[in-house]
């Protein structure tokens, strides 16, 4: 071949080669044109999502003080232990890895990811709520050595609880619910929201903002700087009106008695709640950091229902305590005068039937204050059947039984006061007239909640008003205490004066006199109150009453009460479940809360704590309920005493 | 030996080109291993050691005719197959590689080097070779190629030892083979693949080959590399991030970003921009070079042009094409710009010959 020519050939196959790479570089150009301006934003975005992380910064819920400014509900700091899927390479070996870091059961964390496995692979799984510091430390070490660079340690805000008090009041937080979601489009999956009593109820006021902080991570999940930080603001902080010493008063008399129940201590010119209580309670602090699920199956089970709040949504038969709303028809309808006098032999017939006074013998002629001090049943019988059960509906509403008291707090339950139009749509039959008899004493179908029986003793305490019965006193949002306003009274009617001074005098009398309420007397005080007492077996009837021990077949015992007779500045309603009678547990308790409450106001010394002497007190003469069950007129009316529920 | 007025005719244009590029790398360097509480990087410092020896290397092969080294090339084929032998047994080994001596300070790449020793020979063969080469001098050649390839590819190296392919077959294109000849050769490469795929390749070279062909597939381990290098490189956008504020190679979502992700981090914090830049130094170089082929005053200048051309080019697509993520991850530097001692002193040192030959287009 030709030099010449074959330098011809050299020359096109350089040629050839020139064009090759400048239509590969041509390319190449277009490529990183398509990435980096087609596709930019899209490839942006996974960028920015790879590298930047949000974390929740859980706003402290508002801190909770009683009337005088002591803490009740506050916070404090746990740790949780989180598995962020984000970043995760295996998740298996991070489940096994952080089970054995943690010293839980493999299968349980296992199960833990599971229930969340759907949700955002940024949301922290929660897998150690409350966790102990050695949890913390053993794996922080194992991040720092990037054996477990997806799990993530992160204090949160929690809440505290006072030990044993007021369970119900305070209520407790949890994680919102799906449905709570639903609801208010103000929370957002996750948020712990409060879940019942205050918590619930004021949950808006409580619950602060969070906040968030958003990080730079690197491949392995560790921060390496923060880009902004949203601090999280502390949810309002709230004033109650409970007052810590009444209230550890009311807590102590129920530990002292060793029985389950409720009280609810109010002021009664206001209706500001000072104790309220429902024994036995659950600890909201097992709440706080997440409740495992064997103990709220168990919370659940229990038969002795912990988790019901009794004040509001127990109703029971409020025995001879019922005889102050008879009295107070009676006098305000102008069908007697406080002097009327019966006489009574022991027992008397109605409508064909005999109905039994709780004293064999009879209490002789009585008036009216007499028949409140000795809780006379033929005397208000005769009355009742005098005033009529439309009258005594009436005024026992007014009063404020049968009725929702409207307390701040959720799920109340209406108790019943029946009426021939209730029973009409209950059951579809007329009233008994007989019927009427039995409700003249508190028995029946009447059933009524502690609280109700708060506001109804308040009403007859205030002279009329029936006040609403509140927990929120005041608001700090930051910029200071504004008091909350009190809620109106739910209704209103002027009893006449001399009505109120005869049942606050026949009320002394129960106290002070011969009655049966002595176990609440203190000097100088002028307490006034009344017991009740009411069978369980009537009221609940033989259906629940199988399977029952015969402690759960003992009566119920209240004790109603104001103080002092003249200027009441204190009322309420103590109910001791299977207590037996009203004066044995439930006055001595009032006492206690009595006393308590007269030395906080004066600046003495509280009374000392009661001794549970383990041994039941004396009983109590008197009061004993009606004895057979009021049995019903006609054989095919319902039995009177059976129904009620 | 190095007459005056030789200095006049050294294509200074192709050196500013390279050193841009040299200065490209070092600032990329810097961006993605300077550690703010320490002051100088110790990659910065070591690159530019590098870069200053390597235009020592250039200059060496600037001063002696391109032909005496030719002449010896059979000598220094020789002497850097033992150097391959010497890593193969006795090398120091990282990453359950051996690829490397120490000298010194350094740790020194023979394959690197093994690069512009295929060149040399090949040069020498082919362009003392008279007329259209047949297929004997393929053949030869051919051995002559594959024998450093199989010593590399067993260090293993698999990336460097490929990189002696495109030289073969580029010089001998150069040369005249026949397009069928190259033809055949291109189809028995490709029967061969997957017999190599079968019995050559390691494990984690097939994960990362398949991972490539579904990136998606198991977006951590291998296909992770290419969808960070995607959105390394697609994030930065037309003007990118800026200097040190690129996020993907600065929080180590891209592995050895100072190495073979060099320009994936230049896409992102300089953006299109500076990826046009870079490539039209890339480009200008490759072609004022090949310029520099033509101008040769005989074949053999040509051939050694090419050979050194060929695997430089061929490293620098593939480079950059993997660092967009558009090819399997494979542990090919970016020649010029990466971090790395032995490929830059040997880069330079090529294309020390390439200047070499140009100038001396008119000597006899």
């Amino acid at each position: 071949m030709e030099p010449y020519e074959e330098r011809r050939r050299l020359a096109i196959r350089l040629s050839v080669l020139q064009y090759l790479v400048t239509v590969v570089f041509s390319i190449l150009a277009v490529g990183f044109w398509v990435l980096q301006v087609v596709q930019h934003a899209r490839l942006d975005e996974m960028a920015e999502n790879s590298h930047q992380r949000t974390l929740a910064l859980r706003a402290p819920r508002g801190i909770v003080f009683d009337r005088n400014g002591q803490v009740l509900v506050e916070n404090r700091h746990s740790y949780s232990i989180s598995i962020v899927r984000e970043h995760t390479k295996d998740l298996n070996r991070t489940i096994q890895l952080l089970a054995a870091t943690v010293g839980f059961r493999e299968s349980s964390v296992r199960e833990i990811v599971d229930r969340h496995r759907r949700e955002p692979v940024y949301r922290p799984i929660v897998i150690v709520q409350n966790a102990s510091l050695a949890q913390v430390a053993a794996v922080t070490a194992r991040r720092l050595d990037f054996e477990l660079p997806d799990v993530v340690v992160e204090q949160v805000p929690t809440r505290r609880y006072p030990a044993a008090m007021a369970a119900h009041l305070f209520g407790y937080v949890g994680e919102v619910s799906d449905a709570q979601v639903t609801r208010d489009t103000t929370l957002k999956s996750g948020d712990i929201v409060g879940q019942a009593g205050i918590e619930s109820i004021y949950n808006n006021l409580l619950m602060g903002d969070d906040g968030a902080r958003r990080v730079v991570v690197n491949s392995v999940g560790r921060e390496i700087r923060t880009l902004d930080e949203d601090p999280p603001s502390e949810g309002k902080r709230l004033q109650l009106t409970i007052d810590y010493d009444v209230q550890k008063a009311v807590e102590d008399g129920f530990k002292w008695s060793g029985f389950n129940g409720a009280a609810v201590i109010l002021d009664p010119r206001s209706g500001e709640v000072l104790a309220f209580t429902s024994v036995p309670a659950y600890d909201p602090n097992a709440f706080a950091s997440g409740i495992d699920r064997a103990a709220w199956a168990s919370l659940n089970a229990d038969e002795l229902r912990p988790l019901s709040d009794r004040a509001i949504q127990g109703r029971y038969s409020p025995g001879s305590t019922f005889k102050m709303a008879v009295a107070s028809a009676a006098l305000e309808e102008g069908i007697i005068t406080p002097d009327f006098k019966v006489y009574c032999p022991g027992h008397a017939t109605f409508f064909g039937r005999p109905f039994q006074c709780w004293k064999p013998g009879g209490h002789g002629t009585l008036d009216l204050r007499q028949a409140i001090e000795q809780s006379c049943n033929v005397y208000f019988y005769t009355v009742g059947n005098m005033v009529g059960i439309d009258k005594i509906h009436k005024w026992a509403t007014l009063l404020g039984l049968g009725e929702k008291s409207g307390i701040d707090l959720p799920n109340e339950v209406q108790g019943i006061v029946p009426s021939p139009e209730w029973k009409k749509a209950r059951t579809g039959e007329k009233w008994y007239a007989g019927e009427t008899i039995s409700v003249a004493i508190g028995q029946g179908q009447v059933s009524v909640t502690p609280i109700s029986m708060a506001v109804y003793i308040s009403t007859i305490a205030n002279g009329g008003t029936r006040v609403t019965p509140h927990l929120l006193k005041a608001v700090d949002d930051g910029n200071g205490w504004k008091d909350a306003p009190a809620p109106p009274p739910q209704s209103t009617v002027e009893l006449k004066p001399e009505t109120v001074k005869a049942i606050r005098d026949g009320l002394f009398l129960v106290v002070n006199g011969r009655g049966t309420g002595g176990a609440a007397r203190i000097a100088g005080r002028d307490v006034s109150g009344k017991t009740g007492t009411a069978q369980v077996i009537s009221s609940e009837g033989g259906r629940s009453a199988r399977g029952r021990t015969d402690k759960d077949l003992r009566d119920n015992g209240w004790f109603v009460f104001l103080a002092p007779r003249d200027n009441p500045q204190i009322a309420g309603a103590v109910f001791v479940e299977h207590s037996g009678h009203g004066g044995t547990y439930a006055a001595p308790i009032a006492k206690y809360v009595l006393e308590t409450f007269f030395a906080k106001r004066e600046g003495q010394p509280l009374p000392p704590p009661l001794v549970p002497n383990g041994q039941p007190l004396p009983p109590v003469a008197g009061d004993d309920p009606v004895s057979p069950p009021v049995p019903a007129l006609t054989p095919d009316a319902p039995r009177a005493a059976g129904t009620a529920r | 030996m190095f007459e005056r007025r030789l200095y006049y005719h050294i294509d200074w244009a192709l050196v500013a080109a390279i050193l841009a590029l040299c200065a490209l790398g070092v600032v990329m360097i810097d961006a993605t291993t300077a550690d703010p509480t320490r002051g100088n990087s110790p990659f910065v410092v070591t690159q530019l050691y590098a870069i200053v020896i390597g235009l020592g290397a250039m200059g060496f092969m600037l001063a002696l005719d391109y032909r005496t080294f030719t002449d010896k090339s059979h000598l220094i084929y020789i002497f850097l197959l033992a150097l391959l032998l010497y890593v193969m047994f006795l090398g120091s080994s990282r990453m359950g590689a051996r690829r490397w001596i120490w000298v010194g300070p350094f740790n020194l790449q023979p394959s690197e080097f093994a690069k512009v020793g295929v060149a040399l020979v090949l040069a020498k063969f082919f362009g003392e070779n008279r007329g259209t080469p047949g297929w004997t001098d393929l053949a030869i050649a051919g051995g002559l190629t594959c024998v450093p390839l199989a010593l590399i590819a067993r260090q293993p190296d698999l990336g460097t030892a490929v990189i002696l392919v495109p030289v073969l077959l580029a010089v001998a294109f150069l040369a005249g083979m026949q397009m069928r000849a190259l033809g055949v050769v291109s189809l028995c490469l490709v029967l061969a693949a997957p017999v190599v795929w079968q019995f050559a390749l390691k494990d984690y070279q097939k994960t990362r080959i398949v991972s490539f062909l579904d990136p998606s597939q198991d977006a951590k381990d291998a296909g992770y590399q290419q969808i960070q290098a995607r959105i390394t490189v697609g994030s930065g956008g037309l003007w990118g991030k800026g200097f040190k504020q690129g996020t993907q190679g600065q929080l180590r979502f891209l592995p050895v970003a100072h190495n073979d992700f060099i320009f994936s981090v230049l896409a992102e914090e300089q953006g299109l921009a500076g990826v046009l830049v870079a490539l039209g130094l890339y480009l200008f170089v490759i072609l004022r070079a090949l310029e520099a082929a033509r101008l040769a005053k005989d074949r053999l200048g040509s051939y050694l042009v090419l050979g050194v051309l060929a695997g430089f080019t061929f490293q620098v697509v593939y480079n950059i094409t993997m660092s967009a993520g558009l090819a399997p991850v494979k542990g090919l530097t970016l020649p010029l710009m990466s971090y790395g001692g032995s490929s830059m002193i040997a880069t330079l040192a090529g294309f020390g010959l390439v200047l070499n030959v140009r100038m001396r287009r008119f000597t006899n």
